[in-house]
């Protein structure tokens, strides 16, 4: 019959055993350290080419409903919305690395890629529907004193149009983060790479991706405090 | 000063304006009424191409304004346009409202911009809200700052489009009082409007358009004493 306290000792020792050859054998915190370098890189990497091709194609399709002008842009805007939102990330990201881009090996820059092409398409549409919802009377003002639909654009409506905005963007960013645990597909030793790869090391499943669960879950967090913040900043202008 | 030459606008199948010719002259104060969906805010919004018309010319300063090739930013940098929703910048305090054109477009230095819209804030007695963003403002203050802001440009001519109708009545007297003042200061003016004891008092000329037509015009005194058309005899009828 077993005790209280031998059983505490046993899970003790079994908790001790897990943490060690899930993080300290082989120095394996490395691996986990660098799959969260090359998860960040990746997801900033994306968001930055999302924003601003989301931003581009935003002003190209309103201006192009707006003026009747850039039609041909407009299509070729519509077709890449099409396409990216049409099909899977994995299945794109897969064709970026197998065929498009077959004769560079560096999975973390086709990664990045990949995803902020994804990304801008989804973008895109959020930024739209922002831009679309700045009263119209906020760009006839702007352009009643002269200044150019670009400027007016930039200086009046797009500002306005991000606050609108932010909480669907966060929600995109989060999307984006989860979205780059498939970067293992095309070799890439990113976050959950590491923690399949310390799994298949250890021959034991639940130190290392419980670790995994809770370091992406962590980052969400981050991102939803900084989100919130933002939020908060550019909420100044509504006071009463 | 604007000279208007069988001005057509349609929407769609809709003919707004049905061949308008007219003419204004410097520093006439024109007031234009006449029943809603006459066409009298299209009007005004063609003279500083918001809205492009279908047929005609209209000049400024002899210059064509709705030749293609015509420059309409610069076109607009000289008219001052005043709109019934103020449309105020609700990403920006009173001052950069104000300053945000003269600034951006070169014509005035922070510094100088500043100082002049300081001391147009002064006029209207708005000093101590140069800091305060538009939500924080009641409708009376918003239209003043409008009104200050397309003046900051220095315009020749001033566009009102129905400047007091989305104003409480407690509102309208100290915004009609800043029309006023800019009126006495010899500003040309197009003023759309639905005050009728305010056309009478500070236009020069009285303009009534119904169905997309300037069916009469005249001095205030025959316009509201001795109108001749059926039509504005019924529809003064009804308003005053």
């Amino acid at each position: 019959m077993t005790t209280a306290y031998e059983a505490v000792t046993a899970a003790l020792e079994w908790l001790t055993r897990q943490f060690t050859i899930t993080f300290i054998t082989g120095n394996r915190y490395k691996l986990f350290l660098t799959g969260l370098r090359n998860t960040l890189i990746i997801a900033f990497g994306a968001v930055i080419i999302g924003t601003f091709i989301g931003a581009v194609v935003a002003m190209i399709r309103v201006y192009s409903a707006q003026s009747g002008k850039l039609r041909a842009l407009d299509k070729l805007c519509g077709a890449y919305l099409a396409v990216f939102r049409g099909t899977p990330i994995v299945v794109q990201l897969l064709i970026m690395y197998y065929i498009v881009f077959s004769f560079i090996d560096n999975g973390i820059s086709i990664a990045v890629l990949a995803f902020g092409i994804n990304s801008g398409a989804y973008v895109a549409e959020i930024v739209r529907a922002g831009i679309l919802a700045v009263d119209i009377g906020q760009t006839e003002a702007g352009r009643s004193l002269g200044l150019s639909s670009g400027k007016t654009m930039r200086l009046i409506v797009l500002p306005q149009a991000i606050k609108n905005i932010l909480p669907a963007l966060g929600n995109e960013l989060i999307a984006l983060l989860k979205d780059t645990s498939v970067a293992g597909y095309v070799t890439v030793k990113d976050l959950a790479q590491a923690g399949e790869n310390v799994r298949t090391l250890t021959a034991e499943p639940y130190f290392s991706l419980l670790f995994v669960a809770a370091v992406y879950f962590l980052l969400v967090m981050g991102i939803t405090k900084i989100l919130r913040i933002a939020e908060r900043r550019l909420a100044k202008s509504d006071r009463h | 000063m604007i000279v208007i030459e069988g001005l057509v606008k349609k929407f769609g199948a809709n003919t707004v304006l049905g061949g308008v010719t007219e003419r204004v002259r410097p520093g006439e104060k024109v007031a234009v009424i006449g029943p809603s969906g006459s066409g009298k805010s299209t009007l005004l919004r063609c003279l500083n191409l918001l809205e492009r018309p279908d047929e005609g010319r209209i000049l400024f300063d002899g210059e064509e304004i709705t030749d293609p090739k015509c420059d309409a930013d610069s076109v607009r940098r000289r008219m001052g346009m005043v709109f019934q929703h103020f449309n105020l910048f609700g990403n920006m305090t009173v001052l950069k409202n104000i300053t945000l054109a003269p600034v951006k477009l070169k014509i005035m230095t922070p510094g100088e911009a500043e100082e002049a819209a300081r001391a147009l804030l002064s006029r209207i007695g708005l000093t101590d809200k140069a800091d305060a963003y538009p939500a924080m403002l009641s409708g009376g203050q918003k239209q003043r700052v409008a009104i200050v802001r397309a003046l900051a440009m220095n315009p020749r001519v001033m566009l009102f489009d129905e400047p007091t109708s989305a104003l409480d009545p407690e509102m309208v007297g100290e915004v009609l009082d800043v029309i006023r003042e800019v009126a006495a200061a010899g500003m040309t003016m197009v003023i759309v409007t639905h005050e009728m004891g305010f056309a009478r008092e500070v236009a020069s000329r009285v303009m009534f358009i119904d169905g997309g037509r300037v069916k009469e015009t005249g001095p205030p005194k025959e316009i509201f004493d001795a109108p001749r058309d059926p039509r504005l005899q019924e529809f003064l009828s009804k308003v005053i």
